[in-house]
């Protein structure tokens, strides 16, 4: 079994974004860079149908400048196998990603590809669908568990998603409830939130992760046309919240939704 | 000279807080166990003066308790400069639960693994880097803090064992509640009027709590204790080096705790600035933000480039300091005079800035502030910095211009 997992450099989610005067971008200064927390959870998934599931090597593939080393080494360290890097310094759209990623799927041939259900930085939740279509491959996107993230099953590192007799079976999270469905291998699987709590790097994690295969593919490499279908035309803040409001009584709370905030 | 690479100035680019991508994965993991795992227990451990043993197996689990022990030996093989990193995020939250991390990171383990023989680390190494067993390390007496040297615990061998008498003072980790011993100890005493360095365990003969010490003015989710060695017998094969040479043993682990503890004051620094910047942009007085007053500015302005100072000296103490070498006592000593002062001025405009809400429990500061204290105190005090910066100075004064 090998799994592949995606994993992109993302600012921190819990810095504060600022955008460029200019709207043409955000501002980079000081500005801290993470694994995106929908990869960290694919990464996660994949260590432990590794460990608990009946073993995989884990491959981590990551698209992008040079310094996104820096999250292959994240995921080194949490416990995943080797990594490749396809340096890319240009902008790529969700096509463009899904195209590089097909042709790593083709070198590396992976038994499951996994990944975030989107990135948080542009929130796109379409490049695991769109690899799946360019492979021909089966999808099941936005994993997720029936266990609860304080359950015993969670505890015990227990993998949501179960793969047996060349299938992976993966419960999703649709409106209203969960549905479970089953994708015959090699399948793409995108996962969500609630599907478990990634580990932190341990210390002995981070000293073996140096030595870990991390191998760099030039773009230009892989011979495909990745230049972007999608334009960003301009990026705004959203604005200011208001300061709240104390009300002195229900009526006038009332009153105010529905004559103001015209909500009922 | 060549100073470009990669088209830039790489010396421009260095990360002084983070230098190898080990310590950026260290600090990554550290700061989310502190968000996850040890700042929703700090307010309550420290209120109820408790030391929570859970969440100390949880950082051996990570690895923490083994960072600086070489790998051979089964730790992580790092340097001063990832102690710093720790204790600084650890005292981001809970100073207290990080003093009794130091010491047994520090002042047991590291120490213990640096000097014990293959048999001893053999022994208790592994326990100790599990969080299974907690250590401590014991020299200060009731009536020897400062003036170590004049210490009046002694040992003496008798057949196969040395029989210990004396007491020792402020022991974190002695306890780890009113009335269980912590597990391992690093006790210095006299063997013929020189220092050794004895490994004690809990149930050896002779060897009982003397008191856990109750209503410290901070650091109360670790707990202190006055040991008793009352002709307690010490196997000959826990002698830790050979006798009555410890003294550089001691002095050389004098270092690394004062950088560490340095390092804690940056951890209380940080989070009282943060606090105090966060309450001035939201806050309204007289119609404008907190921070529209000069006063208050003031505040802001002096803390943020007090922290910045104590921060760059810390890190650079660090990144020079060679853990198998003596001889950075003075800057040791100067990081942690310095640290330890700007973490106390901080905390208390931290609580000036906040108001009668920085008086109250649920902001934190004034936690940090009672903590703050000790660093000024304990692992030397101001003034014992003081003594060894000058006697270095006026001994080696080209190292000024270092
Ligand atoms: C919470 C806490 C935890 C601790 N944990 C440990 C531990 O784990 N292990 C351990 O061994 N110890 C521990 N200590 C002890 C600590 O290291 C000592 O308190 C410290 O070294 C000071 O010693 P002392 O309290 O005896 O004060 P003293 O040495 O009696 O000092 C009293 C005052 O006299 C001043 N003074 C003394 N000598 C001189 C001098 N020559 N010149 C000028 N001024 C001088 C001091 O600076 C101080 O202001 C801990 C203390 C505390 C409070
Ligand atoms: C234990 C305790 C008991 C108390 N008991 C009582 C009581 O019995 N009755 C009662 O009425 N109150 C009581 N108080 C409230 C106390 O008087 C207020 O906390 C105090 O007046 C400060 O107000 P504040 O906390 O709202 O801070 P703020 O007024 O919000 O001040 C926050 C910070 O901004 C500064 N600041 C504000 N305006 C300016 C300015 N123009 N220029 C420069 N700096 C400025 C302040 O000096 C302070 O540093 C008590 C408070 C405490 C902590």
């Amino acid at each position: 079994m090998k799994i592949l997992v995606t994993v992109k450099r993302v600012p921190d989610p819990n810095a504060t974004i600022r955008v460029k005067p200019d709207g043409t971008g955000i501002v980079t200064d000081n500005l801290k860079y993470v694994v995106n927390p929908f990869d960290e959870i694919a990464i996660e998934e994949a260590l432990r149908i590794k460990e608990k599931g009946g073993g995989a090597e884990v491959v981590l593939v990551s698209i992008g400048a040079k310094v996104a080393q820096e999250q292959l080494r994240t995921g080194l360290a949490m416990g995943a196998d080797r990594a490749i890097l396809v340096v890319a310094e240009q902008d790529l759209d969700p096509l463009g990603v899904a195209r590089i990623l097909q042709k790593i799927v083709e070198q590396e041939k992976p038994d499951l590809v996994l990944m975030g259900k989107q990135a948080i930085d542009d929130d796109a939740n379409q490049t695991g669908q769109m690899l799946a279509a360019l492979l021909q491959w089966p999808q099941a996107t936005f994993a997720s568990k029936k266990e609860s993230l304080e359950s015993e099953a969670e505890k015990n590192g227990l993998p949501g998603i179960q793969m047996a007799n060349g299938k992976a079976q993966v419960v999703r999270e649709v409106d209203g409830g969960l549905e479970t469905i089953e994708v015959p291998l090699p399948a793409v699987v995108t996962v969500d939130l609630r599907l478990n709590i990634p580990r932190y790097a341990s210390l002995p994690g981070i000293m073996k992760a140096r030595k870990k295969e991390l191998k760099e593919i030039p773009v230009a490499e892989l011979g495909i046309d990745v230049t972007p279908k999608l334009r960003v035309l301009r990026l705004e803040p959203p604005p200011k919240r208001k300061a709240g409001r104390k009300v002195s009584s229900v009526q006038e709370l009332v009153h105010l939704l529905h004559t103001e905030a015209k909500v009922i | 000279m060549n100073t470009q690479r990669d088209g830039n100035v790489w010396w421009k680019e260095f990360p002084l807080h983070a230098p190898t991508e080990e310590h950026r994965l260290l600090a990554h993991t550290v700061e989310s166990f502190v968000r996850d795992e040890v700042e929703p227990q700090a307010q309550s451990y420290n209120r109820d003066e408790r030391f929570n043993r859970e969440l100390f197996r949880r950082a051996g689990e990570l690895g923490l308790l083994g960072l600086t022990v070489p790998s051979e030996d089964g730790g992580a093989g790092l340097d001063a400069t990832a102690a710093v990193i720790v204790h600084e995020a650890l005292s981001w939250s809970d100073p207290g639960f990080c003093l009794a991390y130091l010491a047994h990171a520090v002042l047991f383990v590291h120490n213990f693994a640096t000097n014990a023989n293959e048999q001893q680390k053999r022994r208790v190494l592994p326990q100790v880097l599990s969080g299974q067993w907690i250590g401590g390390m014991c020299m200060t007496e009731p009536e020897a803090g400062t003036d170590v040297l004049g210490m009046r615990t002694t040992a003496e061998l008798q057949g196969d064992h040395y029989v210990l008498n004396g007491r020792k003072m402020f022991i974190t980790n002695g306890a780890i509640d009113d009335n269980t011993l912590g597990d391992v100890f690093l006790v210095y005493a006299k063997t013929g009027g020189k220092i050794s360095t004895f490994l004690v365990e809990k149930g050896m003969p002779g060897f009982t709590l003397g008191q856990r010490l109750h209503d410290k003015l901070g650091m109360r989710s670790s707990m202190t204790a006055e040991l008793v060695f009352d002709h307690c017998l010490v196997p000959a094969g826990n002698l830790i080096g050979e006798e009555g040479a410890s003294l550089q043993h001691m002095m050389r682990n004098l270092e690394i705790e004062r950088v560490a503890l340095a390092a804690m004051s940056l951890g209380i620094a940080m989070r009282c600035l943060e606090t105090m910047v966060q309450y001035a942009n939201t806050r309204h007085a007289f119609g404008v933000p907190l921070r529209e007053h000069g006063q208050i500015q003031r505040y802001i302005g002096d803390s943020y480039a007090e922290f910045r100072a104590a921060r760059s000296y810390v890190y650079d103490v660090a990144r020079r300091l060679d853990l198998r070498s003596l001889g950075n006592r003075a800057d040791a000593d100067g990081a942690k005079l310095f640290a330890a002062r700007v973490g106390k001025n901080i905390a208390d405009r931290a609580i000036q800035v906040l108001g009668g809400y920085g008086y109250m429990g649920e902001y934190v500061v004034e936690r940090l502030w009672r903590d703050a204290k000790l660093i000024e105190i304990g692992g030397g005090t101001l003034e014992a910095h003081q003594k060894n910066i000058t006697k270095d100075l006026c001994r080696a004064p080209e190292w000024i211009r270092r």
